[in-house]
C-alpha cells in the first residue's frame, strides 16, 4: 500500500514547491500538514474498506453501549419474555399487535433484535476487558523478560511457549470447568489464554529496542530500571502491541462465542451471541433460520470489522512501511 | 431401447441384492459405555444389551412381563420364588444354557470392578439356589412381590467365560456371548457397533441379517443423516424436527408415551436453603401453600405445546394413568396464576422471594428449555427466578451430594424419573419414601421429603404379594405424596423414533424408552 509511487511522490512535490518559496513559509506548511494524528488519520483513510469497517464498528459499539436504551425489550428479564411468543418469524407481531419482532423470536420468545443488542454488549465487553487486562499483563511480563534477559527471560519465555503449545479453546474449556459460569469467569479464562501472545510480541520488539542508543543513553544517565522500562522502552513497542491487541480482541470475541455455543460460558437466561446461535442450531433443519442466522451475522460483522481495522492499523503503524 | 431394458434389469437386480443383504444402519443418540452387560446399569447400555443378551423374563413394548430364558415363575412360599428355565437354548458359541449360567450371572453382575452404577439394585438382599439344571429358587427374608420385575433387568451371560472375566474382554468381543437375537461382532467406540443375526435363536429369528449402529450425538446431524439416507433408523428424534419430518413422505415417525415423569423436587430439609433469598433464613418450600402456588403458576399445557411442540403429556402424578399402581383421582394441576399469587400472599410472601432452579441440559428432552420456561412462569407470580443448567455429568452428582456433608446441593431442581419396573413402586420407593440408604429407600429423594404415613404405605405395598391389594396401596401412597406435593409433576415424556420408508421399517415405541432392535420390524 505504502509502496504506491504516487503517494511517495507527493511529499517530494510539496518540497519542490516549497524550495521555490521562502524558507519560513515551508516550515509553516510542514507544521500544518504533519501533526502525527492527522498523518495517522490520512494514512488510515487511504483504504476505503478500513473506513467502512470503522463505521460498521462504530455502529456496533453504539448499539452495544446503549442497548438498554434502544432495545424494544430486556431479553434478560424473564418477566418480559413469554414462551407463547416463541419461534415467531421475522416481522411477526404479538397477538395484540403492540410489538413487532423485526428479526423474529427465539425458542423462549425473546425478541431477536434485543437479544442481539444485548449479546453484542456482552461480546464487546468480554473481548475488550479481557484484551486490555491480557495486554497490560503481557506487556509487563514481555518487557521484564526483554530488559533483564538471562534466567528471568528464559523462565518467562518457556512459560510462554508452554502456554502457546496448548490450543486456546482447550485451555479455556479446562479453566471454565474449574471456575464455573459467569462473565467474570470467562474474562479470567480469556486473560489466561491470551497474555502469552502479548508477552511474546512485546519481548520481540523490546529486544530490538533494547540495543538502541537511547536506551544506552538512559542507562548512562543512571535512570532506574522501571523508569527506562516504562518511559523509554514501552512507548516504542506500543505500535506492534496495538496491532496484536486488535487481532486478539477479535479472537477473544470469537472464543467467547465458541465457549457459549458449547454451553459452558454464560447462563442461559443471559444469552450472548454464541449461545443465541447454539439455541438456533436445534432449529436449523426446520427452516427457522433466524434464531441462528442474525446473531451469526452480527458476530461476523463485529469480528471482520475489528480485523479490518487491525489490518489497517498494522500498515499505518509499521515503521518499516513508513514513507 | 434394449439398452434401457438391460439397465433397468441390472438396477432391479442390484436393488434386489441390496435388499437381501438386509443391513440396517442405525443412528443412535447415546452410545453404550461398555459392551459388558453388567458394567453400567444405564439406559443406553441396557437398551443395547437387550439385543445380544436376554434376561429370565423379558418386557414387551409396554413393559408387560413375558417369558424369556425362564418359561414360568411363581412364588412357592412367602419368601421363595421358583423359576423354571427354558430347555434347548444355546449361547452364541454353541454351548447349552442351564441353571449354572443363571447362578454364575447373579454372582458376577453386582460385583463388576469399577462399575459406575451396579446391578446390585436388583440383586442385593436375594440369594439364589440351583434346584436342578432347569430350576432356580430366589430367596428373600421378607415377602418380595417385585422379584420377577427385578430379575427382568439382569442380562444372563455364559458361565464358560469364567469368574475372572473382565469388562475389556466383553468390549473386545471375546466374552460377549449371549443368547439373544443378535450376535456381537465388533465395537469401535465412537464409530460403529456391529451385530449379526443369531440363526440358532430359540424364538422368532431377528428380522435383519446385520445391524450397523452409528452413535450420532448431535440432534441436527442425526436427523440430517436420516434425511440423506446415511442411516435407516434414528432414535431420540428432536421435538423441533418432528413437524418438518412429518412432511417428508419417505420418513415414518413412531411416538410413544414413556414411563418417565419430568418433575420438580424441592428442598424439604434445610431451614436456610442455599438457593432461596429474601426470606430471612426461612424456607418457604416447607409451606404447602407455597408449593401449591408454584404448581398452579406452571402452565403445563403451554410447556407441552410450545417447548415440547405437542410431544408430551401434562402430568398429575408419578406415572401416566393406566400403569400399575397409579391413582384415578389425580389430574394435572390447571394453570391458575391468580390463585397462585393469592396463595403466596396468604403464606406471607406477597412480594415473592428469590429462587434458583437447577437442571441438566443434556439428559431429558428439551430439559434446559423447560427450566427456562418454569423460570418465566414463576417470575410472573412474583418469585425472582434464576435459571442454571449444566451437563448431566456435573448436575446429578451435585444434585445428589454436592452440598456440605454430602447433602443435596440445590434448593429447587428439574429432574425426571423413569419407572424401570413399569409400575408405581419404583418412583414411590426412590423419590417419595424418606431417605434410608441401608434399606434402599429414598435413593433419589433429593428434596429429603419425609412423610411417615406415605412411608408406611409404601413399605406395606412392597411386602404385599396380592396384586389387587398392592395396587390399591400404591395408588393411596401416590395420592398422599402428590396432594402434599412431595414433588411437582410437569409432564410425561413422549419419545419419538424415525425410520426410512424405503427401508421398509417400522419401530414399535417402547414405554421403557429403549431403542431395541427386537421392536424394529419390517412393514
Amino acid at each position: 500500500m505504502s509502496s504506491d509511487p504516487k503517494e511517495t511522490a507527493e511529499p517530494a512535490s510539496i518540497e519542490t514547491a516549497a524550495t521555490a518559496a521562502a524558507q519560513p513559509a515551508r516550515l509553516a506548511a510542514t507544521n500544518v500538514v504533519e501533526t502525527p494524528f492527522q498523518r495517522f488519520l490520512s494514512e488510515y483513510c487511504e483504504s476505503k474498506i478500513a473506513i467502512v469497517a470503522f463505521f460498521v464498528f462504530a455502529v456496533i459499539l453504539f448499539v452495544a453501549v446503549f442497548a438498554p436504551l434502544i432495545s424494544p425489550q430486556n431479553p434478560y428479564d424473564l418477566g418480559q419474555i413469554d414462551i407463547m411468543d416463541g419461534r415467531l418469524a421475522p416481522g411477526s407481531t404479538t397477538f395484540d399487535g403492540a410489538t413487532t419482532y423485526w428479526l423474529g423470536t427465539d425458542d423462549q420468545g425473546r425478541d431477536m433484535v434485543s437479544a442481539i443488542f444485548y449479546g453484542l454488549r456482552i461480546s464487546l465487553a468480554v473481548g475488550a476487558l479481557s484484551g486490555i487486562i491480557a495486554l497490560v499483563l503481557g506487556a509487563i511480563v514481555g518487557l521484564t523478560a526483554a530488559y533483564f534477559g538471562g534466567r528471568i527471560e528464559a523462565a518467562i519465555m518457556r512459560l510462554v511457549d508452554l502456554q502457546l503449545s496448548f490450543p486456546a479453546i482447550l485451555v479455556a474449556l479446562m479453566l471454565l470447568a474449574i471456575l464455573g459460569k459467569g462473565v467474570d469467569k470467562i474474562i479470567i479464562a480469556l486473560v489466561i489464554v491470551q497474555w502469552a501472545y502479548y508477552a511474546r510480541t512485546v519481548r520481540a520488539s523490546a529486544l530490538v529496542e533494547r540495543e538502541r542508543e537511547y536506551i544506552a543513553a538512559a542507562k548512562a544517565l543512571g535512570l532506574s530500571s522501571w523508569r527506562i522500562l516504562l518511559r523509554h522502552l514501552l512507548p516504542n513497542v506500543l505500535p506492534p502491541l496495538i496491532v496484536v491487541g486488535t487481532v486478539q480482541v477479535a479472537s477473544a470475541i470469537a472464543l467467547e462465542a465458541t465457549l457459549s455455543f458449547l454451553g459452558i460460558g454464560l447462563p442461559i437466561t443471559e444469552p450472548s451471541l454464541g449461545l443465541l446461535i447454539a439455541n438456533g442450531f436445534d432449529y436449523m433443519l426446520t427452516g427457522k433460520y433466524w434464531i441462528s442466522f442474525f446473531p451469526g451475522v452480527a458476530l461476523l460483522l463485529t469480528i471482520v470489522s475489528i480485523n479490518l481495522i487491525g489490518d489497517q492499523l498494522r500498515d499505518v503503524l509499521n515503521p518499516r512501511l513508513r514513507r | 431401447m434394449k439398452r434401457i431394458v438391460t439397465l433397468a434389469a441390472a438396477a432391479a437386480l442390484f436393488a434386489g441384492a441390496s435388499a437381501s443383504a438386509q443391513t440396517v444402519k442405525v443412528g443412535l443418540f447415546s452410545e453404550p459405555s461398555a459392551m459388558d452387560p453388567h458394567y453400567h446399569n444405564l439406559g443406553p447400555n441396557n437398551a443395547f444389551s437387550s439385543n445380544v443378551y436376554e434376561s429370565l423374563i423379558l418386557q414387551d413394548e409396554s413393559q408387560k412381563l413375558t417369558p424369556g430364558l425362564a418359561v414360568s415363575w411363581k412364588p412357592v412360599n412367602d419368601t421363595t420364588w421358583e423359576f423354571k428355565l427354558r430347555k434347548g437354548v444355546k449361547f452364541h458359541d454353541g454351548s447349552d444354557f442351564n441353571a449354572d449360567d443363571v447362578i454364575f450371572t447373579f454372582e458376577r453382575a453386582p460385583n463388576v470392578a469399577n462399575s459406575p452404577s451396579t446391578f446390585g439394585t436388583y440383586l442385593k438382599g436375594k440369594s439364589f439356589k440351583k434346584i436342578d439344571d432347569y430350576t432356580v429358587h430366589a430367596i428373600t427374608e421378607k415377602p418380595y412381590p417385585l422379584m420377577p420385575v427385578d430379575l427382568s433387568q439382569v442380562w444372563i451371560i455364559s458361565s464358560d467365560v469364567g469368574a475372572d472375566v473382565t469388562t475389556a474382554q466383553f468390549n473386545s468381543g471375546k466374552a460377549a456371548i449371549g443368547t439373544g437375537q443378535y450376535k456381537f461382532i465388533e465395537w469401535k467406540p465412537g464409530d460403529t457397533i456391529l451385530i449379526e443375526r443369531n440363526d440358532g435363536y430359540w424364538g422368532d429369528k431377528a428380522a435383519f441379517e446385520r445391524v450397523e449402529v452409528k452413535p450420532i450425538k448431535s440432534n441436527p446431524s442425526r436427523v440430517a443423516a436420516l434425511l440423506a439416507g446415511d442411516v435407516d433408523f434414528i432414535d431420540n428424534v428432536p421435538t423441533a424436527d418432528i413437524e418438518r419430518l412429518k412432511t417428508e413422505s419417505d420418513i415414518v415417525l413412531a411416538s410413544g408415551i414413556s414411563n418417565r415423569v419430568i418433575y420438580l423436587h424441592m428442598d424439604r430439609f434445610r431451614d436456610d436453603s442455599p438457593y432461596i433469598t429474601g426470606t430471612n433464613g426461612k424456607n418457604p418450600l416447607f409451606d404447602l401453600r407455597v408449593r401449591k402456588a408454584i404448581s398452579k403458576a406452571i402452565n403445563r399445557e403451554a410447556i407441552v405445546a410450545r417447548v415440547m411442540e405437542g410431544v408430551a403429556i401434562p402430568a398429575g402424578q408419578l406415572l401416566p394413568p393406566g400403569f400399575f399402581g397409579t391413582s384415578e383421582n389425580l389430574k394435572a394441576e390447571p394453570y391458575d396464576p391468580e390463585g397462585a399469587k393469592k396463595l403466596l400472599a396468604e403464606a406471607g410472601y406477597p412480594d415473592g422471594f428469590g429462587l434458583t432452579i437447577h437442571g441438566p441440559n443434556d439428559r431429558y428432552i428439551n430439559d434446559a428449555k423447560i427450566a427456562q420456561a418454569i423460570g418465566q412462569m414463576l417470575t410472573r407470580i412474583g418469585i425472582k427466578m434464576k435459571v442454571e443448567t449444566m451437563p448431566k455429568s456435573v448436575f446429578f452428582s451435585s444434585a445428589s451430594r454436592g452440598g456440605p456433608n454430602k447433602t443435596p446441593k440445590y434448593s429447587f431442581i428439574l429432574v425426571g424419573w423413569g419407572s424401570g419396573t413399569g409400575e408405581a413402586s419404583s418412583p414411590l420407593k426412590s423419590l417419595v419414601h424418606s431417605k434410608d440408604a441401608a434399606n434402599g429407600f429414598g435413593a433419589s429423594n433429593r428434596g429429603r421429603y419425609s412423610n411417615p404415613e406415605a412411608d408406611k404405605l409404601i413399605e406395606e405395598a412392597l411386602a404385599t404379594v396380592d396384586d389387587a391389594k398392592r395396587e390399591a396401596l400404591l395408588a393411596k401412597a401416590t395420592e398422599i405424596a402428590i396432594n402434599d406435593l412431595a414433588i411437582i409433576p410437569l409432564h410425561y415424556q413422549v419419545n419419538t423414533w424415525a425410520t426410512r420408508k424405503e427401508a421398509g421399517l417400522k419401530y414399535l415405541p417402547r414405554t421403557d424408552e429403549r431403542t431395541q432392535f427386537r421392536s424394529l420390524v419390517k412393514q
